[in-house]
């Protein structure tokens, strides 16, 4: 059976966007109003990694937190290397020549904290709905040509986010705890 | 002494953003990954604050705050919390335990910086020990005047330094400057609309950037109520117009702890010469007089013996003039070093009127007093 959540799609794509812009805007220095939000689904396109479209050699990475409580479920966000690093180094305030010295670490921690945040605030309208629930800490998954599937009972969105240039994925898989 | 800002956060990425906003500050940031690192850190170091997230593994910061606050040698430590959680529920359970502020991330580095300088006292990074700056060395002066013709008299009056005098005619450009460039010194005309001298006053001083900027206020001498409704707010200097530009030129010298001693004093070729001011106001008088005992003692640790007290460009001999040769020249007594007095025949033709200078012997020149000795 499919499951339903206390927000609706439209509350989640401007959450989505809210969320995302905040981190442009605070965090990164950039233009938030740039930021276009496109829900995927089974009509527009494949959901979760595949909607990026990158070559099938580029490292793709995935930052995820989990929440458990009422609702529970994971956060992914979906990216190209080559933008994980630039995130990377618009938060530490590194450039190009810096990265290459760090470790990959340096990057999975930035896209940790980034998707941290994200799933911060989706947390929080989960809580001003009624759905208590805890994060967990982030972790980050890296390779290439793979994608997350979800279980036929769990309540599935994914969105495609532009911002100047930049594509990135939040797909979100959640049920109610019974 | 250094600040020390304590940061529990699992996230690499936070802790180095946090060290980040704090570098251009005077303080050590300290890191932990978790609560048991943190508190071990915090009673190891003592910091002067922490700055703590929630969700960490091994010990979250909740449990970490909860055994902060029931520690006796710990519990005074202010602490913020840093969340990517704002929900109401969240807050009001940390804020139960005890915590000084929370900030919800994302977060801009101002935010962080403000909600701590609140808390400790953030000096900018090389405060303690500033190199300080000469008399001609070209210092940033803001003004904040609505009226352009006060902005265009100050620049004239002050055009004979190497000051970089600018204006601005509202509070808002004021704080963009700041925020660009901190200034050396800030004057604000008192008549702005709105009280809006005193608001800026306020987010000056809130401000961990510009907090001790020195900041005068500027009104006219009659607007006694202006000013002191000013010097409650907080302004320790009030400028009356019509502006003395030697006594702004002075106090802006003093605010700035800037060396005006090359202005009066020369030490070369074995003399000290001691050059008074054409004009000897109160303030040149006591700011040359400040300096005096400083400057002989740095002439005899140069082996410098000789001083030459030099009148020539005085415009006139007035009571003050006599008694700050008086004391140098008692200076100078107690240290053994010889001393002669040049000036123009119109000032040793005046020292005659004063009973305490009537007998000084004065030569015409600086070579002719240097002979003498």
């Amino acid at each position: 059976m499919q499951q339903t959540i206390p927000i609706s799609d439209i509350e989640l794509e401007a959450l989505a966007t809210r969320a995302v812009g905040s981190v442009y805007s605070m965090m990164l220095n950039e233009d938030a109003s740039q930021i276009t939000t496109t829900r995927i689904d089974e009509t527009t396109g494949p959901g979760g990694a595949p909607s990026l479209s990158l070559q099938p050699s580029e490292t793709l990475i995935a930052g995820s937190v989990g929440f458990i409580g009422k609702i529970r479920g994971v956060l992914y966000i979906f990216m190209g290397l080559s933008l994980a690093e630039k995130i990377t180094g618009g938060l530490l305030g590194l450039d190009a020549s810096d990265l290459e010295r760090e470790e990959n670490e340096t990057v999975n921690d930035a896209i940790g904290e980034l998707t941290n945040i994200i799933a911060g605030a989706f947390k929080t309208d989960l809580n001003n709905n009624g759905c208590d629930c805890r994060m967990t800490i982030p972790s980050i998954l890296r390779g290439s040509n793979y994608s997350i599937e979800s279980t036929e009972s769990a309540l599935r969105r994914t969105f495609k986010i532009d911002c100047d240039g930049d594509t990135f994925v939040i797909d979100i898989i959640m049920e109610e705890e019974l | 002494m250094r600040v020390k800002i304590l940061t529990v956060d699992d996230s690499k990425t936070v802790r180095i953003i946090v060290r980040k906003a704090f570098k251009t500050f005077d303080c050590d940031v300290l890191e932990a990954q978790n609560g048991v690192e943190g508190l071990a850190m915090a009673a190891k170091d003592t910091p002067d604050i922490i700055l703590l997230d929630i969700t960490m593994p091994v010990m979250d910061g909740v449990e970490m705050l909860t055994k902060l606050k029931s520690d006796p040698n710990l519990k005074g430590i202010p602490v913020i919390m840093l969340t990517a959680e704002a929900g109401r529920e969240n807050v009001m359970k940390i804020a139960k335990i005890g915590v000084r502020d929370y900030i919800v991330k994302p977060f801009k580095e101002e935010v962080l910086v403000d909600k701590v300088s609140r808390i400790v006292d953030l000096r900018p990074a090389g405060d303690s020990a500033p190199a300080q700056k000469k008399i001609d060395d070209p210092i940033d002066v803001l003004i904040v005047e609505d009226k352009p013709a006060i902005i265009q008299q100050i620049k004239q009056g002050l055009e004979h330094t190497q000051w970089d005098i600018n204006g601005v005619s509202s509070t808002g450009e004021a704080i963009d400057y700041c925020q660009n460039k901190v200034p050396d010194c800030l004057i604000v005309s008192l008549s702005l609309p709105s009280d809006a001298a005193i608001t800026l006053y306020r987010i000056v001083r809130s401000n961990a950037k510009t907090k001790y900027l020195p900041m005068f206020g500027m009104s006219v001498k009659t607007e006694s109520e202006e000013q002191r409704r000013a010097q409650q707010a907080g302004f320790s200097t009030i400028i009356t117009k019509p502006i003395d530009f030697e006594e702004l030129e002075a106090k802006i010298a003093k605010a700035v702890n800037l060396d005006a001693s090359g202005r009066y004093f020369d030490l070369s070729d074995g003399f000290m010469t001691v050059k008074l001011p054409s004009k000897c106001s109160n303030t040149s008088v006591n700011e040359l007089s400040a300096y005096f005992k400083t400057k002989t003692c740095e002439a005899v640790d140069n082996g410098i013996s000789n001083v030459i007290f030099d009148t020539q460009e005085v415009e006139q001999l007035n009571l003050e003039v006599v008694r700050l040769l008086l004391q140098s020249m008692r200076v100078c007594n107690e240290l053994s070093l010889k001393y002669a007095l040049a000036g123009s025949p119109k000032i040793i033709e005046e020292s005659r009127k004063f009973e305490e200078s009537k007998d000084w012997e004065f030569s015409e020149s600086i070579e002719l007093a240097r002979e003498s000795l």
